[in-house]
C-alpha cells in the first residue's frame, strides 16, 4: 500500500502544481457558488415581487372561480371559512378580498378599473399594498367611503388626495352599485398596469355597497413559513373542502414558475459549458503535471509499487487538492454570496427591463442557501477529481521501463 | 551454492521501434546464475546488457524464451504479480540513481519496506543498520537534490538492499560516478554480497567494475560471447 506520507510529500514537493490546481478549483468553485447564488437570488426576487405585491402566497377561492371568475363563483360563507382557518396552525395571517370591476368617473374623465375591498390591517401582512403608499394615507379597518388608488390611475382620473371620484359597477346580487368616495391615499408598486387600474377600499364598507356581506372573491393566506406553502395548502384543503379550494403561489402563478424554470435551464446550460471548459483545463493541466512525473512513477513501479498503488497515490493527491480547492472556493463564494445577500446588487437604470420580469426593485440580493452551496461544492469536487482520472489512467498504462526511459 | 537460482533459457528480445523497423536486443540467450553470486554483465553499447537486466527484473517482456527466478517462472506473469515479485525479491540500482525526489534518504530507503507492510520499528532498525553499513547516516534526512551523485547512488544502493531481496540488479551503477566514488561503491557492494548473501548482477563496461566480478558474462549483439565462472 502507498504510504500516505508520500501523498502529502508529493503535494508539498510539487508545490507549483499543487498551488495551481488548488487555485483553479477554488476559483471555479467560487464562481459556481456565486453564480448559483445570484441566479437563485434573482428568481427569489422575482417570486417575492410577483407574489408579495398583490397576489399573495396562497389564495382560497371558489373551486370554479379561476376558470369562470364571476359572482356565481364567490366564497359565499366567509365566516365559516374564517372559523376553519382559525383552527389551522402555521398560518401567520389571512384576509378576505372582494374583487370587482367598475367604471371610475371624475369631472375630467371616466376610466375602467379594478376595485378591491380589503381588510386593511390584515392586508398589511398579506401584500405590499400598504408599503407601496405614495401620497396620503393607507386604509384602516374603520374607513368608510374612502379609496386607496393607484398612482397612475389617479393621474388618469386627474384626482389627488382629498378629491372625490364616483364609481359604478355591479353588486353581488347583480344590482347596480355606485358610490362617491374620497381619495385617501395613492400607491405606487412600480408595475404600471397595476398602478393604472387598481384601487382599494375597506371591505366592510364596500360590502354594503356591493351587497357582498359574508362573501369574498379570494381569501389570501400567509403561511408562517413560506417554504411550507405546499403542506399548508394540503391542510387547508382538508379542512375547508367542499366548494372552496386553496392554491399556493406556484399554482396560481404557474407561468412565472415555468419562466423561472426555463431561465434556470438556460443558466445551467451556460454553467454546463463553463464546466466543460473547466473540466478540460484541469485535465490538460493534470496531464502536463503527471507527465512530468512519468519517470518517477516508472521507478516506483520498478521497485514494487503496483499500478493500483500508483493510481491510489495520484487519485489521493487529486482528491486532497480538489478538496482544499473546493473548500476554499466554496468558502470564498459563500462569503461573496453572503455579502450580496446582505447588500443587494444595485442595477439602477434597468427598471423597465426588470418590470418585464415582475421585478419592481432594482436591487437584487444573492440567495444564501447553505444546502445549495454544499451541492455546488460537491459538483465541483466530483468534476475536479473526474477531470484528473484520464491523465492518471493514461500514465498508469506505461510499462515501468518505458516510463523510466520517458523523456 | 544453488546453481539454478536464476535460469535464463533461450531468451530473445526484438524491439519494434516503428513500421518495419525491428531491433534485435537478445538472441536465444541462455544463462544460469547461482544464489549469492557477484556477476558482471559487460559488453559494448547495444550489446543487450540493460535489456537482459530488464527482462530478468520483470521490467520488460521477452519476445521468446523463459526466465525462472528461484523456481518461479516470471516470463508471462501479470503486472500485479511482477510488481509483488520486484517488491519482495528484487532490488534495483539505476544508472541515474532514480531516488523519489520528494522523499528524504531515510524515506527512500524505507519505501520498499513500507510497501511490504513491515512494522515501523523493524523498518527504522533496518534503515539505521544499512545506513551504518554504507556510511550514509549523515545523509538520512537529506532530500535527493541536497546530495551529490555519489551520495545519491549510495542511498540508491541502500534502498535496493534494505528489504533484503534475493537479487539485486544494477544497471551501470558507476557510469555517472568518478573513479574513486565508483571504487568505493563497488567495495561496498562486494561487502553486502558477502555479508547479506544477496545475488548481485551488474551491467557495466567499466574495467573497474568488471575487475571485481566473480562471474563475468560478456555480451555482443545480444549473444553471450564469454561466460567466465569463478
Amino acid at each position: 500500500m502507498i504510504p500516505w506520507k508520500l501523498v502529502l510529500k508529493n503535494i508539498r514537493g510539487y508545490r507549483k502544481r499543487s498551488v495551481v490546481t488548488v487555485v483553479l478549483s477554488a476559483i471555479t468553485t467560487a464562481l459556481l457558488v456565486f453564480s448559483s447564488a445570484i441566479m437563485d437570488g434573482s428568481h427569489n426576487t422575482m417570486i417575492k415581487n410577483a407574489v408579495e405585491i398583490y397576489p399573495g402566497y396562497m389564495q382560497i377561492t371558489h373551486r370554479d372561480f379561476r376558470d369562470t371568475p364571476g359572482y356565481e363563483n364567490l366564497i359565499f360563507d366567509l365566516d365559516s371559512l374564517r372559523r376553519s382557518l382559525a383552527n389551522i396552525p402555521d398560518i401567520a395571517a389571512y384576509g378576505a378580498r372582494f374583487e370587482t370591476y367598475v367604471l371610475y368617473s371624475t369631472e375630467a374623465r371616466s376610466v375602467g378599473g379594478m376595485l378591491t375591498g380589503i381588510e386593511p390591517r390584515a392586508e398589511k401582512q398579506l401584500s405590499r399594498m400598504a408599503s407601496s403608499l405614495y401620497e396620503g394615507e393607507y386604509l384602516d379597518d374603520e374607513d368608510g367611503a374612502v379609496v386607496y388608488i393607484g398612482f397612475e390611475l389617479a393621474k388618469r382620473l386627474k384626482v389627488g388626495i382629498g378629491d372625490e371620484l364616483a364609481f359604478i359597477g355591479n353588486g353581488a346580487d347583480y344590482s347596480m352599485a355606485a358610490d362617491v368616495v374620497t381619495v385617501k391615499g395613492t400607491f405606487r408598486t412600480g408595475l404600471f398596469d397595476f398602478d393604472a387600474s387598481a384601487a382599494f377600499m375597506n371591505k366592510r364598507y364596500l360590502d354594503e355597497v356591493m351587497v357582498s356581506r359574508n362573501m369574498a372573491t379570494h381569501v389570501i393566506v400567509l403561511p408562517a413559513n413560506v417554504e411550507d406553502c405546499g403542506k399548508i395548502e394540503d391542510r387547508i384543503n382538508q379542512e375547508v373542502g367542499g366548494d372552496n379550494v386553496a392554491e399556493s403561489w406556484f399554482r396560481t402563478m404557474a407561468s412565472l414558475v415555468q419562466a423561472m424554470k426555463l431561465d434556470s435551464v438556460f443558466g445551467y446550460i451556460t454553467l454546463g459549458i463553463i464546466f466543460i471548459v473547466i473540466f478540460f483545463v484541469i485535465m490538460i493541466y493534470t496531464l502536463l503535471t503527471v507527465y512530468a512525473r512519468v519517470r518517477e512513477v516508472g521507478v516506483m513501479r520498478a521497485i514494487g509499487t503496483t499500478p493500483w498503488g500508483i493510481f491510489v497515490m495520484l487519485v489521493s493527491e487529486s482528491v486532497l487538492l480538489s478538496l482544499v480547492g473546493v473548500l476554499l472556493g466554496g468558502l470564498l463564494g459563500a462569503c461573496v454570496a453572503y455579502y450580496f445577500y446582505l447588500n443587494p446588487m444595485e442595477f439602477a437604470g434597468y427598471e423597465e427591463q426588470f418590470k418585464q420580469y415582475n421585478m419592481v426593485a432594482t436591487a437584487i440580493p444573492a440567495d444564501f442557501a447553505p444546502l445549495v452551496i454544499a451541492r455546488d461544492m460537491l459538483i465541483m469536487f466530483v468534476l475536479c477529481v473526474c477531470s484528473t482520472l484520464y491523465p492518471i489512467l493514461r500514465l498508469n498504462r506505461y510499462r515501468p521501463m518505458d516510463a523510466i526511459r520517458h523523456v | 551454492m544453488d546453481n539454478d537460482f536464476l535460469l535464463i533459457e533461450k531468451v530473445s528480445k526484438i524491439f519494434e521501434t516503428g513500421q518495419d523497423v525491428r531491433v534485435v536486443g537478445l538472441v536465444e540467450l541462455s544463462l544460469s546464475i547461482g544464489r549469492g553470486e557477484f556477476v558482471v554483465v559487460s559488453g559494448p553499447s547495444g550489446s543487450g546488457k540493460t535489456t537482459l537486466l530488464n527482462i530478468v527484473g520483470g521490467l520488460d517482456d521477452a519476445t521468446k524464451g523463459r526466465v525462472v527466478l528461484d523456481g518461479l517462472e516470471i516470463t508471462g506473469l501479470r503486472e500485479r504479480k511482477l510488481a509483488a515479485l520486484r517488491r519482495d525479491h528484487i532490488g534495483f540500482i539505476f544508472q541515474a540513481y532514480n531516488l523519489i525526489p520528494v522523499l528524504t534518504a531515510r524515506e527512500n530507503i524505507s519505501y520498499v519496506m513500507q510497501l511490504q507492510n513491515r512494522a515501523k520499528g523493524e523498518i527504522e532498525e533496518r534503515v539505521e543498520e544499512i545506513a551504518s553499513k554504507l556510511g550514509i547516516q549523515e545523509l538520512l534526512d537529506k532530500l535527493p537534490n541536497q546530495m551529490s551523485g555519489g551520495q545519491q547512488q549510495r542511498v540508491a544502493v541502500a534502498r535496493a538492499v534494505a528489504s533484503k531481496p534475493q537479487l539485486i540488479l544494477a544497471d551501470e551503477p558507476t557510469a555517472n560516478l568518478d573513479s574513486k566514488t565508483a571504487s568505493s561503491l563497488m567495495d561496498m557492494m562486494q561487502k553486502l554480497n558477502e555479508e547479506e548473501g544477496i545475488t548481485i548482477i551488474f551491467s557495466s563496461h567499466d574495467p573497474l567494475v568488471i575487475s571485481k566480478a566473480k562471474h563475468s558474462i560478456v555480451l555482443r549483439d545480444g549473444v553471450v560471447v564469454e561466460n567466465v565462472f569463478p
